[in-house]
């Protein structure tokens, strides 16, 4: 973007150019942050040029969120300071951190769905004629906001009707307003259809070409090689690498990540299919012109791993909640491992061969304030060993809790230890190694890797490969196409409750896929 | 927690029950300092009051209802369900066994076996009725549980005013029950063998809530409901068992003060002394775990007892003890804010 030459902004490999100047835009130094037990951040340098898209990147646990809090005034840190365009300041709350030019973008949007753009985008900074709100004059200027920028945000339109990627823009759109200089974005993407991003980065450039700042806030590698100009890389608590994205590779910027070499290996195809251990005829959840699961059919064969891509919130929770029966449904059978299930409560569903690592770990696959040793017993309770009748044996529970914290490498000090405290790769891996330890014929595995750093997700995806070689039948669900496209042998698209394609995993590629989930036929 | 992480006694004196009673104190010193009186004598007289000779006695007679209370809240609080329906639970419980014991034929030992089972039933049966509306019907069972206590009062005051009054007497109170069909006493105290009943329950649902697979996975659901239901626990049926169970509870302490105290069903004489109300809070104080529960509920009961005490030595109205309760649990329901004040982390 700095060779388009749309400005002063600059790249830190353009500033050969002497007319430009490099400005800093705001600097973080030695930023140190402590917490019971753990130092979040230890000694911290960021420093980010004024119109630059500069990313930082870390596994869970370095740091990252620590310090966007610091940035934008939700904590003090225990030591170091923030220098904004040269000036030292201190933030006592967001309040001074906005008065100085800061915006957040947050994963979870901060919106009144019932209200519209421009309501929204106003909020707490109206333009007023007396008493009143000058509507007009609101409306006018976001919608030339929106159209400066090229978001194309109707101000009229409610929010909650708007699709996710639109809102995220009304996100934008409210820091704009108060005429954000800094724009932080954290994991602005996770949320987006491939088309969606796209949107977004064009957006984001035309925003550095207003020599405004972005800092971007992601675990994806290949956004930051499209879409950034320098990464700055944190692990446990430190700074790992600084690299300028064009002289810098994926590999390098892992390597800084993790401390180790990661290496993608290409998709092995299954070895062999089986009989089908789960099938699903007919099965529909709701009622009405638009169920939320409308006759979903497919059958999931032993050895092979399928999967269910879309954009989240098209009925894929709803038929997976369904399929394992924590939602009721209104039509259709679900069979598993030959036998018919539709009948039956979530406990005889399990015992019939079905084993699910649930979207959200934290509201369903655990109880975060009980141990690991409570938390891992769970399904596994009800016999032998841990249980002769119906009593409970506690010193079984924890050496089968010490067994699977070893088998799946949880980071945890013991299997006493409540699982609250876990960062969220090592939550997924208590929740997986239960999981996977019922060796279940079916396991259902529901966005395994949300969240998650390129290292915990290696592992579960190298653990759900082992899961189908070993005969059992996987269905993966995710919104993310990279790991639907590496891990899948086919490919189910589902859109607005309805599965619209089923594709094997050689007819499909990412532009295909992301047509589909973008509702084109 | 079934199994414990070890702990350091430091830990333990700033975990919060303890500190919230040692902060409760320490103001209730100052309160006392501030109006003209010496805290060290005015707790002096309270311990006196609660501990010492036959006192400790009347700690322990009181406790006996209160614990049994206390338990009707926290069996179904571990699993995170709220039971306000202890008054009429306890009722009802007492009502019936006294029904039984005055109207069945046989002898005493069987009138005295069919009245308890009864007054349990009744109260068990009573709170079930309340899951069994939000299990169906989505009626909220913190609604329906505090409405369903006045059918069960006014209804019992309807028997004993009318039908089954004892015209022999001014009060609205039933029949004695025959002396072979009551409770024994515990033998050179006036304690009643109920006493031993509610340490048997206590026991029994401290191992329930550590030894059981269903006591397991009550605590999962209180801790999160969405992980047991996906664990394959039946929440439905799980909902209706334990309200059953605290309801049983209540049942059992209004079936054994009736049977081993009163001997008679007198109106209002289960509800005045505000067991329900005593017990709720010291089963929310622990979160519903069963054994810090009881012991809140003996603290209370000997604070109250104290109290008494404490204003026969003293000038000092025994409501200064209800001060100090309420200052406890006020300390204790800001646990959570107070914590992160002190960086004790989460």
């Amino acid at each position: 973007m700095t060779d388009s030459g749309a400005g002063p902004s600059i790249g830190p490999a353009a500033g050969l150019g002497a007319v430009h100047r490099v400005t800093n835009e705001f600097e973080m130094l030695g930023i140190v942050k402590r917490f019971p037990g753990v130092v979040a951040n230890d000694g911290i340098d960021l420093t980010v040029r004024t119109g630059e898209i500069h990313a930082l990147m870390g596994e869970n646990g370095a740091g990252k969120t620590t310090l966007m809090s610091i940035l934008y005034g939700l904590m003090p840190p225990d030591a170091g300071e923030i220098i904004v365009r040269g000036a030292q300041v201190r933030f006592a709350s967001p309040i001074d951190a906005i008065g100085h030019g800061l915006g957040m973008v947050h994963q979870s949007f901060k919106l009144f769905n019932m209200l519209t753009v421009w309501e929204n985008v106003v909020f707490r900074a109206e333009p007023r004629r007396g008493a009143f709100i000058d509507r007009a004059a609101a409306r006018r200027r976001v919608g030339a906001l929106s159209e400066r920028y090229g978001l194309a945000v109707d101000p009229n339109a409610i929010v909650g009707e708007l699709p996710v990627g639109v809102r995220q823009r009304v996100e934008i759109l409210k820091a704009l307003y108060r005429d954000a200089r800094i724009l932080v974005l954290d994991e602005p993407t996770a949320v987006l259809t491939p088309q969606e991003c796209k949107g977004l980065f064009a957006v984001m450039r035309n925003l550095v070409a207003d020599h405004r700042t972005i800092l971007f806030v992601t675990h994806k590698l290949r956004e930051v090689m499209d879409v950034t100009d320098r990464v700055t890389v944190l692990r446990d608590g430190r700074v790992a690498g600084r690299l300028i994205t064009r002289d810098t590779s994926a590999e390098e910027i892992t390597r800084a990540m993790t401390g180790r070499n990661v290496f993608f290996e290409p998709r092995k195809a299954s070895t062999g299919l089986g009989e089908p251990m789960l099938e699903v005829e007919a099965l529909t959840v709701g009622d009405g012109e638009k169920p939320l699961v409308a006759a979903a059919q497919f059958a999931v064969r032993g050895g092979e791993i399928v999967g269910i891509a879309g954009v989240a919130g098209n009925g894929q929770s709803e038929l997976v909640e369904a399929i394992v029966g924590l939602r009721p449904h209104d039509d259709g059978r679900i069979r598993v491992a030959g036998h018919d299930v539709t009948a039956e409560p979530l406990r005889l569903r399990r015992r019939a061969g079905l084993s699910y690592i649930p979207e959200d770990r934290a509201a369903t696959g655990t109880a975060l304030a009980a141990s690991a040793a409570d938390n891992l017993a769970m399904g596994f309770h009800r016999g032998a060993p841990l249980a002769r009748g119906s009593l409970l044996d506690r010193s079984a529970m924890r050496t089968h809790a010490r067994n699977l914290i070893k088998r799946f490498a949880v980071k945890i000090p013991d299997e006493v230890t409540q699982v609250g405290t876990l960062s969220g790769g090592n939550l997924q891996k208590v929740v997986a190694a239960r999981e996977l330890a019922h060796e279940a014929q079916v396991v259902i595995a529901e966005q395994p890797t949300r969240g998650l750093d390129v290292g915990a997700t290696e592992f579960i995806h190298r653990t759900l490969l082992a899961q189908r070689d070993d005969g059992r039948a996987v269905l993966l669900v995710s919104s993310e196409l990279s790991e639907i496209m590496s891990l899948c042998d086919r490919i189910l698209v589902m859109y607005e409750g309805r599965i619209v394609a089923d594709l094997a995993a050689n007819d499909a590629d990412e532009a295909k896929l992301g047509l589909l989930m973008a509702g084109a036929t | 927690m079934t199994v414990a992480a070890p702990r350091r006694w430091f830990q333990w004196v700033l975990s919060p029950v303890p500190l919230s009673i040692v902060v409760g104190l320490v103001l209730g010193a100052i309160t006392m300092a501030v109006t003209g009186n010496d805290p060290v004598e005015v707790y002096t007289e309270i311990v006196r009051g609660a501990l010492v000779g036959p006192n400790l006695i009347y700690t322990i007679g009181w406790s006996a209802p209160l614990v049994g209370m206390t338990m009707a809240v926290a069996l179904p609080l571990r699993g995170g369900l709220v039971n306000l329906g202890g008054d009429g639970q306890l009722v009802l419980g007492g009502l019936v066994s006294v029904i039984v014991a005055l109207n069945m034929p046989g002898p005493g030992i069987v009138k005295l076996i069919a009245a308890l089972i009864a007054g349990i039933m009744a109260g068990g049966l009573y709170a079930m009725l309340a899951a069994w509306g939000e299990v169906r019907w989505r009626v909220p069972m913190l609604i329906s549980t505090l409405l369903l206590n006045y059918p069960a009062k006014n209804f019992a005051s309807y028997l004993v005013n009318f039908p089954m009054r004892d015209p022999a007497n001014g009060m609205p109170e039933s029949h004695m029950v025959e002396v072979g069909a009551r409770l024994p006493g515990i033998p050179g105290t006036p304690l009643s063998s109920s006493v031993l009943l509610m340490v048997i329950a206590v026991v029994a649902i401290i191992l329930f809530d550590r030894r059981t697979v269903a006591g397991y996975e009550l605590r999962m659901r209180g801790l999160n409901a969405r992980f047991a239901g996906y664990g394959g626990v039946n929440l439905d049926r799980q909902a209706l068992l334990i309200m059953f169970s605290g309801g049983a509870m209540a049942g059992l302490v209004g079936a054994s003060i009736v049977l081993g105290e009163q001997f008679r069903f007198t109106d209002y004489a289960l509800v005045s002394p505000n067991y329900t109300w005593t017990g709720l809070m010291a089963a929310l104080l622990a979160n519903g775990e069963p054994l810090s529960a009881a012991i809140a509920a003996v603290f209370f009961a000997a604070l109250q007892i104290g109290g008494f005490g404490m204003e026969r030595a003293t000038s000092i109205p025994r409501e200064l003890t209800s001060v100090l309760q309420a200052i406890i649990i006020l300390l204790l329901a800001s646990r959570a804010g107070l914590r992160r004040r002190l960086r004790l982390g989460v």
